[in-house]
């Protein structure tokens, strides 16, 4: 089966579970060239500095290699080049560089991929332009928000990250708006290209209002010896989310590992998945989804395609039912086309058990303190260090999910 | 301390214990003999509050609060502390995850903490999962380390010494000498604490003074007595024999 023909299943499967819906109107929108609503992080009001401390944007930039700020329709970026880092609004590097859109512009993925790919690519470009040169290792991770204003009903965005060879970087993303708004709609396409023996961090933290409508795309190629880490945690889901990155590990030697935490309520829909796809030898994929249904609909979805000789790969699916309203489904799927494939898969739903919950606080916790280790230790990524910004990220969602209604269904005592 | 009074409990509609009277004052450790079966484990899951316990009659006092008009977090916090026989394993939970508990908004109490974990060669036991892939000596340690951090009023302890290596037994005894002996804290002196234990072997009896010992058979506490005295006729001679012994000097009073 060519690589061509995985694409063209993952494009129909996307198709198929397309919960997001564009009107005429939203790309009308994603047309205008507006101007930028504010020109530095000073200008931020004060309840919105708050709220993009909560996705993990800090305004005094402590421990940041760089910031970029999508306020609205129009970003600007803090610190526009540290040594070996270069960070630029997308449409100022599409003029800058010519060979952007020769090399890297929809060539990860399609504009006429899906509906979203193609209502960006018909849009103003918008979003950022991140290079890390040859050789660099930016130790402070680059953060970026990616932030819904009061005058936003539409946001869209085309992000390029470029990692060169031997190139390192961690980046944080936050997505979330300003509280007095409760509905929009939010697209970002982000193409990554990892270079030989590049490693690229990524975590991405949203926050959303409960009539909010997210499509994010990420597709990313891994070139020989590459590692992509990309972790999404999702503390107030919005409406509808759906999102199914697609990692391509072209390269010997290349790694990725997709980590998402979601948090189901009721009346949202997140559809989360992922597809890797090995053709390089000797190459490892994992994907690790966690979800836990407060109500709503959550689907989980994995694809680990095995082409490359030597591949290995594992996927686990775990899903943690908080409520009798809502629903998990999980799906984790393996394809090897090589005899010496190593691949295997697992998925699990359940409830907490009330023996973990009871021994908890035997121990002194009250029973929403209990319950909410228990979810934070369900939740864990198990990446080794854990950076403070997905720590508080992932315990927030363990506090909402151990407190409030929705919960009472673990029989511990005679309610 | 404690005092249980006329205890009467029911497991799924089932009486599991009847007619249980138990008094543990200030300062004293009192041991738990019987048999598999014979109603030991509900007795102190009872004491704690495990929800599946039902008190059909009775009441259990400790410093003057009846404990069944508490739920099981709120024992636990006026000083009722436990060591599980089989804590259950919790994904990701760490063993830093309830350590950290302990110390929340406290920093002289994380110091102390700190000090404990190198005193008892905990290092490589707190950030690992709680309770998982640990032996059985490794699984005791743990469940009374959480004693030493938590430092509660009552000791509550399940077979501390059943099948752990004389190694182990002897790094478990020393943690739970330390626990129970009377304290200076800045120039206040803590009173020795109280406990109950369950025992087989009575190996952990070795490492500090118990008072007083029972014996309970069939749901009932059959016997009163010195524990190693007792500890002595069960192994010489079995249960029974010290229920008989027991029967034997009523019969002659």
């Amino acid at each position: 089966m060519s690589d061509n023909r995985h694409k063209k299943e993952f494009r129909a499967k996307q198709e198929h579970s397309d919960i997001i819906n564009i009107e005429e109107e939203d790309i009308l929108r994603l047309k205008e060239d507006n101007k930028p609503e504010i020109h530095s992080l000073d200008e931020i009001k004060a309840k919105d500095i708050k709220t993009l401390a909560e996705v993990g944007m800090v305004m005094n930039e402590n421990n940041r290699s760089g910031s970029y700020l999508c306020y609205g329709q129009c970003g600007f970026v803090t610190a526009q080049f540290i040594e070996g880092l270069e960070c630029i609004p997308i449409e100022e590097a599409l003029e800058k560089y010519e060979w952007l859109k020769e090399k890297y512009w929809f060539k990860a993925i399609r504009s006429d991929e899906n509906k979203i790919t193609e209502a960006i690519s018909s849009s103003i470009p918008r979003g950022f332009f991140i290079r890390v040169k040859k050789g660099y290792k930016i130790k402070k991770p680059f953060q970026a928000a990616l932030f819904m204003t009061e005058n936003t009903r539409v946001q869209g965005l085309h992000n390029i990250v470029i990692l060169e060879e031997d190139a390192e970087l961690t980046l944080l993303t936050g997505c979330t708006s300003t509280n007095s708004i409760k509905k929009g709609l939010h697209l970002a396409i982000s193409e990554i290209y990892i270079g030989k023996n590049a490693k690229l961090v990524s975590t991405m933290i949203h926050s959303w209002g409960p009539q909010f409508d997210i499509g994010p795309r990420t597709y990313s190629i891994v070139e020989e010896g590459g590692t992509l880490i990309n972790t999404y945690c999702s503390i107030n889901p919005p409406r509808k989310i759906q999102m199914h990155p697609f990692t391509h590990l072209k390269g010997d030697n290349a790694s990725a590992k997709y980590v998402s935490i979601i948090l189901g309520t009721p009346n949202t829909c997140c559809n989360i998945g992922g597809t890797i796809m090995m053709t390089g030898d000797n190459t490892g994929a994992e994907i690790c989804a966690r979800a836990v249904c407060k109500g709503g609909n959550i689907v989980q979805t994995g694809l680990l395609i095995g082409k490359g000789k030597n591949c290995r790969a594992h996927v686990d699916c775990a899903g943690l039912m908080l409520s009798n309203e809502g629903m998990i489904e999980a799906t984790p799927a393996l394809r090897a086309l090589n005899p010496d494939a190593r691949m295997s898969h697992e998925a699990s739903i359940g409830r907490v058990a009330p023996g973990e919950l009871v021994y908890l606080m035997s121990k002194g916790f009250t029973e929403e303190e209990a319950l909410s280790t228990i979810i934070r230790g369900f939740i864990d990524p198990g990446i080794e260090g854990i950076s403070p910004e997905l720590d508080a990220a992932l315990t927030e969602v363990a506090e909402i999910s151990g407190h409030g209604e929705g919960w009472d269904m673990i029989p511990i005592r005679n309610r | 301390m404690i005092e249980i009074k006329n205890l009467h409990v029911t497991v799924e509609g089932k009486e599991i214990l009847s007619n249980i009277n138990i008094t543990i004052p200030n300062g004293e450790v009192h041991a738990l003999f019987g048999p598999n079966g014979s109603g030991k484990t509900t007795l102190i899951m009872t004491i704690i509050g495990y929800p599946q316990y039902n008190v059909t009659d009775g009441e259990i006092i400790f410093e003057g609060r009846n404990l069944l008009d508490l739920e099981i977090d709120e024992r636990a916090r006026l000083g009722i502390g436990v060591a599980q026989q089989r804590p259950p394993t919790i994904k990701g939970v760490k063993l830093r995850t309830i350590i950290d508990f302990y110390s929340k908004n406290n920093p002289e109490k994380a110091d102390y903490i700190s000090t404990q974990v190198e005193k008892f060669e905990m290092q490589d036991f707190i950030d690992r999962e709680i309770n998982a892939n640990l032996s059985g000596g490794e699984i005791k340690k743990s469940e009374i380390f959480q004693m030493v951090v938590a430092s509660p009023k009552f000791l509550i302890l399940d077979e501390p010494d059943s099948g752990i290596d004389p190694v182990f037994l002897s790094k478990i005894g020393g943690m739970l000498t330390d626990i129970l002996k009377s304290k200076k804290n800045q120039d206040k002196i803590t009173t020795r604490k109280s406990g109950l234990i369950i025992t087989h072997t009575g190996d952990i009896l070795n490492y500090f003074k118990t008072n007083l010992a029972y014996l309970m058979m069939d749901g009932m506490i059959g016997c009163t007595g010195n524990p190693q005295e007792m500890l002595e006729q069960i192994q010489q001679h079995g249960y029974e024999y010290c229920i008989n012994c027991n029967r034997r000097k009523r019969e002659f009073q």
